[in-house]
């Protein structure tokens, strides 16, 4: 079968870049091995959170102007702030037509809650963290009950309290913390304290047991307005569980993401591959691709493990395969490398400069911002130093910006993105004329 | 100021401390332990763990290995549920010399050690992932030991035994009068200063013991030797291997609990760096190479963590003829008749395993001092937890309806006190730390009943945090359960604990950041700087108590 993009590795990145071309009409498949990093985030999406002194950008758009000129290497800067406009533009369209509707503030990041009490700066949050109500129940200091099940590991208010307390926004503000119990009239042979958010989104996903929820939602909030739960209203039908919930009960609720599994990134990547399939994408899950070969600078074709020496073959490739996390580079005593073609990498080779000192150093370590060096156009060098002109690499992958200094992990991800799958369109559009 | 009055006042919470601790109490003789730190934090905590037969110093020190068999065979009767009888090896590789095996063999017969000459066959059946080219091999009955159990059950009971026992409390002075010392002046953690005047002071400081010397003014030199380890991810060998040579880098491999170390390197350090130890690359090189010489498979072993310790090689002026001695035995010495200071002895060197001996010398003397006749009893009082012999199956049976896996760990880190611990209510059992089965209730029981103040201490109790993951999702499991169980108004924030111990995790990380190490450490600091934002809270502000709370 020949493809006109072959697409390595189903995350955020893969994902947003098969989507677009799928919807132009090319034939287009993804090959992915495990579980993507939406698996384990925070569901909230980030563009651009901190500047290099860990001050927050309150408008990202803005401050990726400058980072053009200042750092002409960043993935941002390569392709551009238009194209990251148009790219998250896309990519909320694109969720809302799945069924996940994203708030967005106008350009500007907003906050979210941590399970740790901490805020954070995003771009696109989902209704169920962050919305325009719950916004203004903030800025009327409306009083708050961060609930949690008893005896759920995963999540602890009183973690919550130590630390929200102190923030600026809710100066003043009356929050309390309470318990609802496990749903004990859920039947399981399992330990109900073992559950983790996955087996608890179940529960809440099947609309039988809301009536007892909402009950104790109501009786452990007392007098709050406002009541942060664990991320973990359903999978499937959060949406509607979501306004369900809030009417049954009468008050705002948020969400908050807890340890992983991440319900809230689960929901992403359900709504991107939903959306894929549905523009006639091929998806061929749990398969690696291990090698390939480039003749003459062009990708000529991958292997995968699942079929060994049978040759899949395509226009275009993109490498969408993570960092070190998901295996899209990997390390050894003392060498890093790109593991499918040995692409050209960035980031040094001796150890003892990977990481700082200190775990929670200011400046974060610096392995975070290795991998893959490309062009202006995201085309990576082979291990011979040339240009491989039909591959483009995407997402994590990347070298040259660190996705939790500045926060910027889905930004990147989704505008490389699509970026690639603009310039795959365009030249097949070209060739197609020719 | 606090002031406290006992009888004797021990300084180090180290096995050794520990160990005297317990003895005195035993005696019933009054006693407080100040440790700066936790119990086990120093070389207590650093080292392998093993559980020597006394073959490893068969052929150079026979005093150390006799006195090593002796007490390996009282241990495993006191302190069984801190020690795995695996046995041991000792095997010849072709390019070792071919005489020590024969030394070694004829040491172990003078010293009255078991050893057993088998073939390299039989080798393989008792260690199938030995090196294949081995050419002879000797079974003798090395152990394992988890030191952070061992000190803390000597711990525990003495505070059964009216101990008192300070921890966080650093010695910042001792007091002389005249030429008695009559006390010592420490500090809490958040500045909080105690006065401790007792009859005898005992010195049990390990490689710190130069500095608490010269505190009450008179001179003890250390030669701290640093020696470094690694860990690695699973179990890879049952029994202890040691290389037969002259014991040199890298030859020793010893399992414990769920994962295997390889030891040790021996590098000279100044003292004033003590404090300030990393593991250095080329000690890393060495012990994968040389180890991967005991077990071929290891180089395709994830490696955990990678640790040092320093011994405490006493300086013993005069012991031996012809200047300066350093022992790497057992040193008791009486300031008194040393240096003409009263009331106080410092008692060093040996190892772990002979913590119990030298304590037993140390209360000795103490006695002595005193004027107390009060017997040794140490060698026959099982250990809280060994009370008596531990049978699996009538505990699994006694919890039916917890999982067997959660009673096995339990049992194996608790032994008998796993009454104490699990309950059958569904809460009490649920797991905290995956790797290493760690539940809720034997938090709670660690929280409750052994001195935890941190989650650092936390681990050294209950190996959370220990396993493949290092703490990714326990840590803030565990931050969670000190707030909600802990000891309460915490001057300290559980948020700072939780960046506290991923910090010592680090420690020990970062030499083998590599491979799935540093994907594990990219997943965690995802988690806990990504998610949580945790780097960013600033903890130098003070904050206010907790308002309202749970109603
Ligand atoms: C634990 C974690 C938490 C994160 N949290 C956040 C967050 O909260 N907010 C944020 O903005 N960013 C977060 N990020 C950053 C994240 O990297 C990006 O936001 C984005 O999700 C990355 O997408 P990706 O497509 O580049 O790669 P990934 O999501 O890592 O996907 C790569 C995929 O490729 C597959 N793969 C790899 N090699 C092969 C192969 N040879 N053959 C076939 N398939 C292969 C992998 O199995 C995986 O499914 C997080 C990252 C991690 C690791
Ligand atoms: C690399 C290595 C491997 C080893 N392997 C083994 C082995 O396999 N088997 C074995 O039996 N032995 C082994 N040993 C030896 C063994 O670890 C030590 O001999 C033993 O742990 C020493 O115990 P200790 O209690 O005397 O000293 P420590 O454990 O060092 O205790 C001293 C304590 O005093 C405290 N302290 C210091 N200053 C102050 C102060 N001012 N105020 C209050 N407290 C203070 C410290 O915090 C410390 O906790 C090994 C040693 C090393 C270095």
């Amino acid at each position: 079968m020949n493809y006109d993009c072959l697409i390595v590795g189903a995350g955020l990145s893969g994902l947003v870049c098969g989507i677009r071309c799928a919807s132009e009409g090319l034939r287009t498949v993804i090959i992915s091995g495990g579980m993507n990093a939406l698996h384990f985030s925070s569901g909230s999406i980030d563009l651009m959170g901190y500047d290099p002194s860990g001050k927050v950008i309150q408008s990202p758009c803005r401050y990726l102007k400058q980072l053009e000129e200042k750092k002409p290497g960043h993935p941002y800067s390569k392709v551009g702030v238009k194209t990251v406009r148009e790219s998250m533009e896309f990519f909320k369209k694109q969720c809302g037509l799945a069924g996940l509707d994203l708030h967005d503030n106008g350009e500007e990041n907003h906050f979210h809650i941590t399970g740790l009490g901490t805020m954070k700066p995003s771009y696109f949050s989902q209704k169920s963290v962050f919305n325009d109500r719950l916004k203004e129940a903030y800025e009327r200091k409306d009083p708050i009950a961060v609930l949690n099940f008893d005896g759920f590991r995963d999540y602890f208010t009183a973690l919550t309290l130590e630390q929200i307390r102190g923030l600026p926004l809710l100066r003043g503000v009356r929050i309390t913390t309470g318990k609802i119990t496990l749903p004990y009239y859920f039947r399981t042979e399992r330990n109900l304290h073992e559950f983790r958010s996955i087996d608890l989104a179940r529960v809440f996903d099947s609309e039988k047991y809301l009536p007892r929820i909402a009950d104790e939602i109501k009786k452990a909030a007392g007098g709050a307005r406002i009541v942060g739960l664990p991320a973990f209203i359903g999978i499937d039908n959060f949406g509607w569980i979501h306004r369900r919930l809030e009417d049954m009960t009468g008050l705002l609720i948020y969400e908050v993401p807890t340890l992983p599994p991440s319900i809230l990134g689960m929901r992403i990547d359900r709504a991107l591959k939903t959306r894929f399939a549905d523009l006639g994408g091929e998806l061929s899950a749990g398969d690696k691709v291990f090698g390939g070969e480039i003749i003459d600078g062009m990708l000529d074709h991958v292997h995968t493990e699942n079929y060994g020496s049978t040759r899949h073959r395509s226009r275009f490739y993109v490498f969408s395969t993570g960092s070190f996390f998901s295996g899209g580079i990997r390390s050894e005593f003392n060498k890093i490398e790109e593991p499918i073609l040995k692409l050209r990498m960035s980031g040094s080779q001796e150890r003892s400069k990977w990481y700082s000192e200190s775990f929670f150093d200011k400046k974060g370590h610096p392995f975070l911002s290795y991998g893959v060096d490309t062009g202006k156009t995201l085309n990576p060098y082979g291990a011979d130093g040339k240009t491989v002109k039909n591959l483009f690499c995407v997402g994590s992958i990347l070298a040259g910006y660190d996705p939790i200094r500045e926060g910027s992990g889905g930004g990147v991800a989704i505008s490389t993105g699509y970026y690639a799958a603009g310039k795959i369109i365009s030249a097949r559009k070209k060739a197609d004329l020719a | 100021m606090r002031t406290i009055e006992t009888d004797v006042i021990i300084i180090g919470g180290g096995a050794t401390g520990a160990g005297t601790v317990r003895d005195l109490s035993l005696r019933g003789i009054r006693a407080v332990l100040v440790e700066k730190d936790d119990i086990a934090f120093g070389t207590t905590g650093r080292n392998h763990g093993l559980l020597h037969s006394g073959a490893r110093y068969a052929v150079n020190d026979l005093e150390s290995a006799r006195e090593c068999i002796s007490e390996n065979r009282i241990l495993k009767k006191i302190a069984a549920h801190c020690i795995e009888d695996t046995g041991g090896l000792f095997v010849t590789l072709p390019e070792d010399e071919r005489t020590y095996h024969d030394r070694l063999l004829e040491g172990c017969r003078q010293a009255g050690i078991k050893a057993e000459e088998i073939s390299a066959r039989e080798a393989f059946s008792i260690e199938p992932n030995l090196n294949r080219s081995i050419i002879r091999a000797i079974k003798v009955p090395d152990g394992t030991i988890d030191p952070f159990r061992l000190a803390a059950s000597n711990v525990l009971d003495a505070v059964e035994h009216g101990a008192l026992i300070l921890t966080h409390t650093r010695v910042t002075g001792v007091i002389v009068e005249g030429t008695r010392v009559a006390g010592i002046t420490c500090e809490k953690d958040p500045g909080e200063l105690i006065n401790i005047r007792g009859r005898l002071v005992i010195n049990a400081a390990g490689v710190w013991g130069q500095h608490i010397c010269s505190l009450a003014g008179i001179e003890l030199t250390m030669y701290p030797s640093k020696g470094s380890m690694v860990i690695i991810d699973y179990r890879i060998n049952g029994v202890v291997v040691n290389r037969c040579r002259k014991p040199s880098d890298g030859d020793i491999i010893v399992p414990g609990d769920t994962v295997s170390l390889i030891g040790t390197t021996s590098k000279k350090i100044d003292y004033d760096k003590i404090e300030y130890l990393n593991v250095d690359d080329d000690e890393i090189e060495v012990l994968l190479r040389d180890g991967e010489k005991l077990i071929p498979n290891l180089s395709r072993t994830r490696v955990l963590r990678a640790y040092c310790g320093v011994r405490p090689l006493v300086d013993t002026p005069g012991k031996q003829a012809g200047g300066r001695s350093i022992s790497r035995g057992i040193v008791l010495i009486d300031h008194e008749e040393r240096d003409g200071l009263e009331g106080l002895l410092t008692i060093a060197g040996g190892k772990l395993m002979t913590y119990r001996l030298m304590a037993e010398m140390a209360s000795d003397m103490t006695c002595l001092k005193l004027g107390i006749k009060a017997e040794c009893s140490t060698h026959k009082q099982p250990l809280p937890g060994s009370e008596t012999k531990i049978s699996p199956k009538k505990h699994i049976r006694a919890f039916t309806g917890i999982p067997e896996s959660v009673v096995g760990s339990t049992l194996y880190r608790h032994g008998q006190r796993v009454r104490n611990i699990l309950k059958k209510d569904k809460k009490n059992y649920r797991i905290i730390c995956e790797c290493e089965m760690v539940t809720e209730g034997e938090v709670e029981y660690a929280l409750k009943n052994l001195n935890v103040k941190d989650i650092v201490d936390l681990r050294r109790r209950t190996r959370i945090g220990m396993g493949p993951c290092q703490g990714e999702l326990c840590a803030y499991r565990a931050a969670g359960l000190f707030k909600e169980l802990g000891p309460g108004n915490q001057s300290v924030k559980s948020s700072q604990l939780l960046r506290d111990f991923l910090e010592e995790r680090w420690k020990g990380i970062k030499p083998v950041l590599w491979g799935d190490s540093l994907r594990e450490a990219e997943f965690t600091y995802w988690i806990y700087q990504g998610l949580f934002g945790l780097g960013d809270i600033d903890f130098t502000k003070r904050h206010g108590p907790d308002e309202g709370g749970d109603r």
